[in-house]
């Protein structure tokens, strides 16, 4: 009975070992599945799902008791359900498969499974073990590389695109500069040459090869570019229109142009314009006026003291009505005679013969003199004529007092010639410690607005003032304007359609035009 | 429940498996929490009967009083009605240690309903004999004899329909399943008798 009751003892501590063990191992088993990360279902041959870990309940959203019962088909695709069973049926497993699987929501979540057949002891299947592995973050970093990817490849292409239309554009640029009738030169920042297109070449006698990547300095080494170096100076400053002789028979005219990129300067263009042709024809024109005009003067000459002679009856008496025919002929004859003068006195300063004789003069009385000189033409058109000079003594100033007459006398002559009867001409002298200014001031037709550039270039007759009078030169303001820049000053104009006119210049007081001489 | 029916229940000679009190251990934890399973234990405690879930060994054989006991407590504790009961033996059905165990031998339903079901019983208690009497896949329909035992109708009235259909469920391929209880021999029967019916 002892014995019997030893060896129940001894199994039930047995029996109480193994159940203990059974436990721990029940514990084991249950963490292991419940940590692992991958979610795995189990499923029937039935395709029902008998068991599913906490990573699977995450994945579709479905609690453990609410999965178990269920057919997989519940979270696959059908057919896609039927190919996974019949190649692990097959097979023994599936290695990884991508496919999507369906939460509870609806979801649609890309994943990969894989399969193992789950055989008992009698090598029966039992069921399907589906160990599923989460694909969204791997699809995401896909899609986000796919579409980079995608954004660099069009941006390659754009930058590919841009490269070819820069290098169409470049060649379209190039082949511009090469067949542009003008020479074309680049400075860089630096102050080097970058590009000579063969224009340029041909004006300098000179290769671009030679010279690119040459600086200013280093350019005045070559005799054929000294001019234009020393017009472009140490520092290329803007130049507009700018003549230079480069050699007999070949004159430029240089005008610079900052390149700018996005509001940041690149360098500077140098454009050389031939200008030879024109400077030849110029001094054609300026030989023939003055041949024509000297060969013109001295009958005119001898016809104005025979008429005079006629006029004063030393050849004789002559009628009344004979003596108003010849004093007609005599004014027009003499306004012959000027014109002959002022032509002259045109090619002359074309020709940089307008020689001055310049005098320290007191300009106030010379200025009087002029205006006196027209009290009776004003009389006669009916207009009053107004001489406002400062009290107090003008500054002396250098004068050719011929010329400058003759330029006070153009301002005033075409005042009183342009302002209709019962309007005024005012003359007004003013003057500062630099310089002396005379303003000359009518009430007459004004020049319109669209011919203000050229008032002051040669021939120029206001349209308005050629129907109202048809004498004229249009030589006076373009010779006044060179004497007054041969003196060193300065003369402008206003001027309003109908309302009329104010010419103004001025002249730089002794010391300033002996400065101003000193630069030649 | 009074004193002496909880004595009376707790006189009776069977057992069962520790399984069964890890499985509501785990619905209360999950639908009440901690805080739930602590007044399920001072329920059962006053009740004369305390269990500690939590050494509960799934393999080891307890009184079968004491399954009636924490199905009782949890009516007590929280208010569950027969559903809740009935869903409590169903949910059991996928937790359950032994069950897992015997998934491994779920190849056909035939085979689960006439071979394993029997065993399943066996498995979990000591009296008791489970009668697999017909199963229908064609009028969706399958009977099962409970014989030689007699417990409480709690469970076998409400905890075993909703743990048979359970069962059920892992094995035929629907999306409803209804138990009910024919016969009982706690009302006068020979024994329980169960009719389970699919869609």
């Amino acid at each position: 009975m002892e014995i019997n009751e030893e060896n129940r003892n001894s199994a039930e501590e047995k029996i109480s070992t193994l159940l203990d063990d059974l436990a721990s191992l029940e514990s084991y088993i249950r963490d292991l599945f419940s940590f692992l990360p991958s979610p795995v279902c189990l499923v029937s041959s039935a395709k029902i799902i008998l068991e599913a870990n906490p990573a699977f309940e995450k994945i579709t959203g479905y609690k453990t008791e609410e999965m178990i019962g269920k057919t997989i088909d519940v979270f696959f695709d059908k057919e896609r359900t039927e190919e996974f069973f019949e190649r692990t049926l097959k097979e023994g497993f599936i290695k990884t498969e991508e496919t999507f699987l369906f939460d509870k929501d609806k979801n649609s979540i890309p994943v990969s499974i894989s399969t193992i057949l789950r055989k008992n002891e009698e090598e029966e299947v039992v069921g399907f073990f589906f160990v599923i592995f989460d694909l969204s973050e791997i699809k995401k970093t896909e899609k986000i590389l796919k579409d980079t990817q995608l954004a660099l490849t069009n941006m390659l292409e754009d930058v590919e695109e841009a490269k070819d239309r820069e290098e169409q554009e470049k060649n379209k640029t190039l082949s511009i500069i090469t067949n542009l009738a003008d020479g074309l030169l680049f400075f860089n920042n630096e102050e080097k040459i970058d590009l000579m297109n063969s224009q340029a070449e041909n004006f300098f006698g000179l290769g671009a090869k030679e010279i690119i990547g040459k600086s200013l300095q280093e350019l005045d080494n070559f005799t054929d570019l000294k001019p234009l170096v020393k017009l472009l100076g140490k520092k290329i400053e803007k130049i507009f229109r700018k003549e230079i002789l480069i050699k007999k028979n070949l004159t430029l005219e240089v005008s610079t142009v900052p390149i700018l990129r996005e509001k940041t300067k690149t360098g500077t263009l140098v454009i050389l314009h031939d200008i030879s042709r024109e400077k030849m024809i110029e001094r054609m024109k300026s030989e023939f006026v003055s041949l024509a005009a000297h060969q013109l003067r001295t009958p005119l000459s001898a016809i104005k003291w025979t008429m005079k002679m006629l006029i004063e009856g030393d050849l004789g008496k002559i009628t009344k009505e004979q003596k108003e025919f010849i004093e007609k002929t005599y004014h027009s004859n003499e306004r012959m005679i000027e014109l002959i003068n002022d032509l002259l006195d045109v090619t002359r300063i074309e020709e940089g013969r307008y020689l001055y004789k310049p005098m320290l003069i007191d300009f106030g009385p010379v200025a009087q003199f002029v205006v006196n000189l027209y009290k009776e033409e004003v009389e006669k058109r009916q207009l009053k004529l107004e001489f406002k000079k400062p009290e107090k003594k003008l500054p002396g100033v250098m004068l050719d007092v011929e010329k400058i007459k003759l330029a006070i006398q153009n301002l005033i002559e075409n005042a009183i010639k342009y302002t209709p009867s019962g309007g005024t001409v005012t003359v007004a002298l003013k003057h500062d410690k630099n310089e002396i200014e005379l303003s000359v001031q009518d009430s007459g037709v004004g020049i319109p607005e669209d011919q203000k550039e050229r008032v002051f270039t040669k021939f120029f007759r206001g349209a308005n003032v050629i129907r109202m009078e048809t004498e004229g030169t249009g030589l006076g303001l373009f010779i006044t304007k060179n004497i007054i820049e041969a003196h060193g000053g300065r003369i402008w104009f206003e001027s309003e359609k109908d309302k009329g006119s104010t010419f103004y210049f001025s002249l730089p007081v002794k010391k300033e035009l002996e400065s101003f001489l000193g630069e030649f | 429940m009074t004193k002496e029916e909880i004595e009376n229940l707790m006189k009776t000679e069977i057992e069962t498996r520790g399984v069964v009190f890890q499985t509501d251990r785990d619905y209360v934890l999950e639908k009440k929490g901690e805080n739930g399973l602590k007044e399920l234990e001072a329920e059962l405690e006053r009740m004369g009967h305390p269990i500690k879930y939590k050494q509960i060994k799934s393999m080891a054989f307890y009184p079968a009083g004491l399954r009636v006991l924490s199905l009782q407590a949890m009516k007590n504790v929280f208010g569950f009605d027969d559903e809740k009961i009935k869903e409590i033996g169903n949910i059991a059905t996928k937790k359950s240690l032994i069950i897992k165990l015997f998934v491994r031998y779920f190849l056909s339903t035939e085979r689960v309903f006439f071979q394993e079901a029997p065993r399943l019983w066996q498995k979990h208690w000591t009296k008791g004999t489970l009668v697999p009497v017909e199963m229908d896949e064609k009028q969706k329909r399958a009977l099962l004899r409970l014989e030689n035992f007699n417990l409480h109708h709690l469970y076998c009235s409400v905890y075993l329909r909703g743990y048979f259909a359970g069962i059920l469920q892992m094995i035929i391929k629907t999306p409803q399943i209804s138990c009910e209880e024919t016969k009982c021999s706690l009302k006068g029967d020979e024994y329980h008798e169960y009719l389970i019916q699919w869609k």
